[in-house]
């Protein structure tokens, strides 16, 4: 086993009196592709907050790299290398494609420049179409972001997280409202992205994550139920129990 | 008179005050709850309300006359407001219904100047409820008593209606999720429509209540806007029991600075407003993700 | 929209007149005192216009409402008429004064504005600017109170032994138009550059941006201290103007009419405040003739813009330049 990049140690999420995660705790490998699944209301998404600061849990950790990073603010993420994107898709709409990755690309250079001119950072431009280039959007660099297709944005958003050159990756149902092409599109980045760095995908579609990931960790009503390789979990009865009916 | 009874009969003047803030920032809740709308023109729903309740209780001599057709010509002012100018903003983000509004509130001021004159009307308590009665700590004027227990009577029934009543089962669903509401099978655009209506319709009625302790002139909408949001901050949007606490709270912080520092009256709000901020951004009584 | 290709004379002109903004607006505002029917209106939509971009730099390309901008207008007046009146400063050292209350003043409601979320942030912008109002009001002694401050006068402005007539209005206009214009360059640096670029993106999701690395309220705090010192250099040029600082400089109106420059000239473009700025001061000017009821006429016409032409006349002008 690899060295544990992500912790999350005996995670608990209240909502008033519902309990959303319920004392989970789970190690994910450096430089491995993970998948958290369940069914509906397992938790999935209430966990992926978790991990990535939105939510502070109700009680329990998550130590990154061996550290505690319980409660940092949202920028520290991106700044530590942690990087995601939303289940929603969550761009800047009204700025164009390449100005949205260009953004993203400039927090690790300049935060608080005020009197240099952007379009004069040629390096930002350069390292932005890069990313736009491996995502596949470079012919759309120059259009508005919200005119996109709903598989572009997708895309454009991965790109953005990207931009921070993250050592850890989490995706949020990366392939949800997608078309069969699109989706196939996203899952074959998603396997390029994964070979330089450690990435967590949450994911509604279980067919979609057992051919590419190497481990799987499975929810259930907001408690940690298996985890193991896809075959391990196809072997499970605990498993099969819970997705009853539907063929693994 | 002992400085402790001063002291009492100060805080029941602040109660009083705070009673009609109370009010202002229960309708501005209301309509921001259930339409993400800030109502810039509250202010001048209250003058509009006070005007209109001066004026027919001179015309009528009833006091109660004018109660209701304050409620009633201030609702149906907000019906109107929010079906032409304010319904065709949604989607647009929350600032255009606010501008709007805050445009709104130029015209209708400049209206009322047209109608009943720069200077303002000479408003008078009514012929009962004038005068002071003793009430153990002092001599207190008994329309403030009357103010203190209207707010009380207004706000128990608005209780009752949004927490008991099947129409406020809807107004507390779609204030959490339209959608749910729509889900229901019920016509979101009507309850929108109401629930703006039943907002102003609150402002108008604080308005007529205050006439009396505040002087009636286009501009006096102007610091009550501003008191009613100091409120809200201080309250926290969501809930009526946190726009009462808030509203009796600031009436009361208010009274006790004018009685030991008159000069620091004005600006003691304000001093509670950052303090709250700075303690608890949320407000007392908010919920904490409810703005985003 | 910069170096698109530009295929129609219109819109190789768009694409000249954004690329050389600031020399475009000076253009605008040297010519200006010969357009309007007066030398007076001219300078105030300089100043008001100044203050306009100021509040634009929030509103428009931050995404932040602000309903107390007077206070930073007004802090600027009373700063720099104070320190001329009370303890006889020089003009040239007095509008820093204005600058820097204007901006400590910003930073104070800034961090209090910034720990409140959404649309709070218009009724506690509008709340403070009002106890910045009750404050100056009471401080009587300093600042004259309800009578406002007098006495705030320049005669001569001598540059090196070359005297300039400061009570001749057009050199008093262009004198001023010095301290717009580098404003004004200062601005549209701050624009093109990465934080510029921050800024927008917080104003287009606070969310993402944060997901991106930026700390979001920091960008907030500094784009509203900027915003304020930008407001306040406005004042302190209005208080040389006007000779006088007068009480409304801070009060609720002020600040709404900053509003409705703002969004009538068309929001985060350059040049939008100015024509906002022109627009409202003209309108009050033509409506005082004709009718008691300016503020009717200007509201009327502030509504039908929310509701038809949410661009502002330049932002619609530019959307439409863009289309030919």
């Amino acid at each position: 086993m690899n060295h544990p990049i992500l912790v999350a140690e005996n995670i608990t999420k209240r909502f008033g009196a519902f309990v959303a995660l319920k004392n989970v705790s789970v190690a994910f490998e450096a430089g491995r592709l993970t998948a958290i699944i369940g069914p509906n209301g397992a938790g999935k998404s209430t966990f992926f907050n978790v991990l990535t600061g939105a939510f502070a849990p109700t009680s329990g950790n998550v130590n990154y790299d061996g550290h505690d990073i319980t409660g940092k603010k949202q920028h520290e993420f991106a700044r530590m290398g942690i990087a995601k994107s939303f289940q929603i898709t969550n761009l800047f709409p009204q700025l164009s494609v390449l100005e949205n990755v260009r953004v993203a690309v400039q927090m690790r250079h300049s935060r608080f420049q005020l009197l240099t001119p952007r379009q004069s950072m040629k390096g930002l431009i350069d390292q932005a179409e890069g990313l736009l280039n491996l995502v596949g959007l470079s012919s759309y660099s120059s259009q508005t972001a919200r005119d996109l297709a709903h598989g572009q944005q997708r895309c454009l958003e991965i790109a953005m997280a990207l931009a921070c050159d993250p050592k850890l990756l989490l995706l949020d149902e990366p392939t949800a409202g997608m078309s069969p092409e699109e989706t196939l599109v996203m899952m074959d980045l998603i396997v390029r992205l994964a070979d330089q760095r450690t990435v967590i995908l949450v994911e509604h579609k279980m067919k979609l994550v057992m051919g590419i990931c190497k481990r799987i960790i499975v929810l259930h009503h907001g408690e940690f139920l298996a985890e193991g390789t896809p075959d391990d979990v196809r072997a499970n009865d605990e498993v099969k129990r819970v997705y009853l009916g539907q063929s693994i | 008179m002992t400085d402790l009874n001063l002291l009492l009969l100060q805080t029941v003047t602040g109660i009083a005050l705070g009673s009609v803030y109370a009010l202002l920032a229960i309708g501005l809740s209301l309509i921001f709850g259930m339409l993400t709308v800030v109502n810039f023109a509250h202010g001048a729903y209250f003058m509009v309300g006070a005007y209109i309740g001066v004026y027919v209780l001179s015309a009528t001599g009833s006091f109660f006359a004018s109660l209701l057709a304050v409620f009633f010509s201030t609702g149906l002012f907000g019906l109107l407001t929010e079906r032409v100018l304010v319904r065709p903003l949604y989607g647009r983000g929350p600032d255009y219904p606010l501008l709007l509004t805050f445009g709104l509130s130029y015209v209708i001021i400049d209206v009322i100047r047209i109608i009943f004159g720069v200077e303002g009307l000479q408003s008078s308590t009514p012929a009962a409820l004038q005068g002071s009665v003793n009430i153990g700590i002092g001599y207190f004027p008994i329309y403030r008593l009357f103010l203190i227990a209207a707010a009380a009577v207004i706000i128990t029934a608005l209780w009752l209606f949004i927490e008991k009543s099947r129409y406020g089962l809807i107004i507390r669903a779609g204030a959490r999720d339209p959608e749910i509401v729509r889900i229901l099978g019920i016509d979101v655009a009507k309850v929108w429509l109401l629930v703006f209506g039943l907002g102003t319709a609150i402002a108008g009625l604080s308005g007529v209540l205050a006439a009396p302790i505040r002087t009636v002139t286009p501009e006096m909408g102007i610091p009550v806007l501003v008191e009613s949001f100091v409120v809200t901050v201080v309250g926290g949007m969501g809930s009526i029991g946190g726009a009462v606490i808030a509203g009796l709270l600031v009436g009361v912080v208010y009274s006790l600075t004018a009685l030991y520092a008159p000069a620091l009256a004005e600006l003691s709000i304000f001093a509670l407003m950052a303090l709250v901020l700075v303690v608890r951004p949320q407000g007392l009584f908010g919920r904490e993700g409810l703005m985003e | 929209m910069e170096g698109a290709p530009s295929r129609t004379p219109y819109r190789l002109i768009a694409t000249q007149v954004s690329r050389h903004r600031v020399a475009a607006v000076i253009a605008f505002l040297v010519v200006l005192p010969w357009l309007t029917p007066s030398h007076a209106l001219a300078a105030n939509i300089l100043i008001f216009g100044l203050y306009a971009v100021g509040f634009n730099l929030l509103f428009g390309y931050t995404g932040l409402l602000s309903f107390g901008h007077a206070a930073f207008l007004g802090s600027g007046s009373y700063a720099t008429g104070v320190v001329m009146v009370h303890y006889g400063w020089p003009w040239w050292l007095a509008i820093p004064a204005g600058i820097t209350l204007a901006a400590l003043i910003g930073l104070c409601m800034g961090y209090l504005v910034i720990r409140s979320r959404g649309i709070y942030f218009a009724m506690v912008t509008l709340a403070l600017g009002q106890c910045v109002y009750f404050a100056f009001y009471k401080a009587e002694a300093i600042t004259g109170g309800e009578n406002g401050l007098r006495g705030v006068n320049v005669e001569t402005i001598d540059l090196l032994g070359w005297k300039l007539d400061f009570q001749d209005p057009i050199t008093k206009y262009f004198v001023m138009l010095v301290f717009v214009a580098a404003a004004l360059w200062f601005v549209s640096r701050l624009l093109a550059s990465p934080f510029g670029a921050v800024l927008e993106s917080v104003r287009e999701n606070e969310k993402r941006a944060a997901a991106c690395g930026y700390d979001v309220a920091r960008t907030k705090l500094l784009a509203f201290v900027i915003s304020a010192a930008i407001c306040g250099l406005a004042g302190a040029l209005r208080a040389l103007h006007l000779s006088i600082v007068p009480i409304d400089s801070l009060h609720y109106l002020t600040s709404g009419q900053v509003v409705m420059m703002s969004l009538l000239g068309g929001m985060g473009t350059f040049f939008g405040p100015f024509v906002g700025a022109a627009t409202i001061l003209w309108v009050e000017d033509v409506a005082t003739i004709l009718t008691k009821s300016w503020q009717l006429v200007v509201g009327v016409i502030f509504i039908i813009f929310v509701l038809f032409f949410p661009r502002g006349i330049w932002g619609s002008f530019l959307h439409w330049l863009g289309r030919r």
